[in-house]
């Protein structure tokens, strides 16, 4: 794998497999690992340290933070890196680009040998929560928190996200996008050297995937439960802005990292599901969200057009149709349906900011989809599963239509 | 009297005839300069795009992720673009020489180019503010359809089609007015029908939005703090997150 040009000085890595570990009890070696937070109300940093004290007693762990740190104990296992933030993100509630290089040039100053990489609202993770993701981040590459979600949350993460990394990629973890992350040396590095390319083009807030990064070099992986956790939301709370957002940075990596992805085999167990609480009743946002849906397609026909095979408008036909409370997409259309997407943002068949704009109302019909299906008894687990075997199973046809875009498509 | 009569009309044949040979040279001239032009520039144009694929322009374009020039570049290859550019560059170019060409084969009075030529890049330039007003109504058209249909406004479709036609209307009105045709009654028509759409858009987005008006009106005129209960503790009325 040729490594990535950058101007960030390489660091000497030792060989994969022979990462640090360290035995739980055991003391870290000073200075071995670091965790970096993002910046935290007054507040909340002092419940941070206090958590960061409680996960690494007996251990001397580097925390590096932005805002005014409070005097500690002498006896803290806790050593504090202030450092400053040079601009202020507009996306504080997910990593950006400038804190993975933050992060990365902190830890290489410092001589670390594994990051941790907190998001906002991180003071509510459990003590044990961190320690896991710290002793993970010495063991393996890429550490992905995996966050114990209610039925109606994150599902943008559940339509798009999981099942386009996991189809595309051959990776396992739930939450590409995930916001605590344990993270080895060399991919600090190598996360920073992307994210570096971003910074240098003054996109400071560019979203960055770990996980596809971690397949193409062909690291290790792994994902720790991390259980409860605030999970921080958007400022604006307009989703198709942020579907924009969110959606065009996945295209444009996938765009980005095609050669790997047509290559990548590989289909991944089933997933363990675990039994959640039936959902009693349908959220009422469904009526709204059929509404938008069902009015998008009066008005949307023509551009959707452009970008859907005529099934795939067959399938949104019959769907305009249905009744609210049989309202089902099903999983290979939803699948066939992102694909199209990604291959017209690829071939920029409409320009890309109305592209991704015309996939609002698809994503709300299929969020409306999903919720009636676990509000009739469906394990919310099983239905992502589900979609993500989905996509796996139409992977040969983007690969197909990317090598042959003009190749008859019914 | 007949005498007369014929050599008018053999000075009139004469004169047609003359004119036609000086006309007909100048037209090979203008056809031949348009055609070596024109080859030149498919020419160019074939080695620019091949130069630009050896160097993978597009991909690095791409890569440096700051590339706006992608979204207006044909299926998508920045370096079709400027292949086109350099060919349609050749062509006009040759249109200029041609002309020039086709004025010196006529007499030295003779100022055909002088009136020509520039009427030539007033026609170029309407056909690029025409092709600019049609791209950028085709745009607009459909930001403004997505924007409204994603915020649910009944009037979407309606508003898209205003803004499309409000733009070509202006962009009709500038290329008449670029090619000098028309004079006062176009300013007029185009003040007439602008106008219309923009009180038809006016009248439409506010009788469609009274609802919300009021509501926005009622908010910013009520001062009155309402009293915070400390007691007070915020049920989640819904939990759906899409994040």
């Amino acid at each position: 794998m040729a490594s990535t040009q950058t101007n960030i000085a390489s660091t000497p890595m030792p060989p994969t497999g022979t990462m640090p570990a360290s035995a739980p009890g055991t003391a870290t070696a000073a200075g071995s690992l670091l965790v970096s937070l993002v910046p935290l109300a007054p507040e909340a940093l002092e419940t941070m340290l206090a958590n960061l004290s409680l996960a690494f007693a007996g251990e001397t762990v580097l925390v590096a933070t932005p805002d005014a740190a409070p005097q500690l104990s002498s006896d803290s296992p806790l050593r504090l890196l202030p450092y400053t933030v040079t601009t202020v993100s507009t996306t504080p509630w997910i990593l950006t680009a400038a804190d993975y290089l933050n992060t990365y040039k902190l830890a290489q100053e410092n001589r670390a040998s594994a990051c941790v990489l907190l998001g906002a609202e991180s003071q509510t993770l459990h003590p044990e929560a961190i320690r896991a993701l710290g002793k993970s981040a010495l063991q393996t590459d890429l550490t992905t928190a995996h966050y114990n979600l209610g039925p109606r949350e994150g599902l943008v993460n559940s339509a798009i996200l999981y099942p386009v990394t996991r189809a595309l990629f051959g990776t396992r973890p739930r939450f590409p996008l995930a916001i605590d992350l344990g993270l080895s040396l060399r991919m600090a590095e190598r996360l920073a050297a992307v994210a570096q390319r971003f910074t240098a083009a003054g996109q400071n807030d560019a979203f960055l995937w770990p996980l596809s990064e971690a397949a193409i070099a062909g690291y290790s992986i792994a994902e720790v439960n991390i259980g409860p956790r605030v999970l921080p939301q958007p400022v604006t709370p307009d989703l198709n802005t942020i579907l924009t957002q969110i959606a065009g940075s996945l295209f444009a990596d996938v765009d980005a990292k095609a050669s790997f992805w047509q290559r990548a085999r590989g289909v991944q167990p089933p997933y363990p599901i675990t039994q959640s609480a039936p959902v009693a009743e349908p959220p009422p946002d469904i009526a709204s969200m059929l509404e938008a849906f069902r009015f998008a397609y009066t008005n949307l026909h023509e551009i959707w057009s452009l970008v859907l095979p005529p099934n795939s408008l067959l399938g949104l036909k019959k769907l305009s149709l249905l009744h609210p409370e049989s309202f089902r997409m099903p999983d290979n259309l939803w699948a066939r349906i992102v694909y199209d997407f990604i291959l017209a943002y690829r071939l920029r068949t409409i320009n890309r900011g109305h592209l991704l704009g015309a996939l609002t109302p698809l994503y709300l019909a299929w969020a409306a989809s999903h919720l009636t299906l676990i509000s009739s008894g469906t394990a919310p687990e099983k239905h992502i599963q589900d979609v993500a075997v989905a996509f796996e199973t139409d992977k040969p046809y983007l690969v197909s239509r990317w090598r042959w875009p003009d190749r008859f498509n019914p | 009297m007949w005498q007369q009569v014929e050599l008018a009309l053999s000075q009139s044949a004469h004169r047609v005839l003359v004119k036609l040979a000086i006309f007909l040279p100048a037209l090979v001239a203008l056809l031949l300069a348009l055609i070596i032009l024109t080859a030149i520039g498919a020419g160019l144009a074939a080695l620019v795009r091949r130069f630009l694929t050896a160097a993978k322009f597009d991909e690095r374009l791409a890569r440096n992720a700051i590339a706006p020039i992608s979204d207006w570049s044909p299926a998508n290859s920045p370096t079709a673009l400027i292949a086109r550019v350099v060919f349609w560059g050749c062509v006009i170019v040759g249109c200029f020489i041609g002309i020039s060409a086709a004025d010196a084969a006529y007499p030295g009075d003779s100022q055909v180019s002088a009136y020509i030529i520039p009427y030539i890049a007033r026609s170029v330039g309407a056909v690029l503010i025409l092709i600019a007003g049609t791209v950028i109504a085709r745009f607009l058209e459909r930001s403004v359809l997505i924007g409204a249909v994603n915020a649910k406004l009944q009037y979407a479709r309606f508003l898209s089609l205003g803004i499309k036609w409000l733009v070509l209307v202006l962009t009709a009105a500038m290329v008449l007015d670029h090619l000098q045709i028309g004079g006062a009654v176009v300013e007029l028509a185009f003040g007439i029908l602008f106008g219309g759409i923009v009180l038809t858009l006016a009248l439409a987005v506010g009788l469609g939005s009274r609802d919300i008006v009021s509501r926005s009106l009622e908010r910013s005129t009520t001062f009155d703090p309402i009293p915070v209960d400390p007691d007070f503790k915020s049920t989640p009325t819904e939990t759906l997150r899409h994040f």
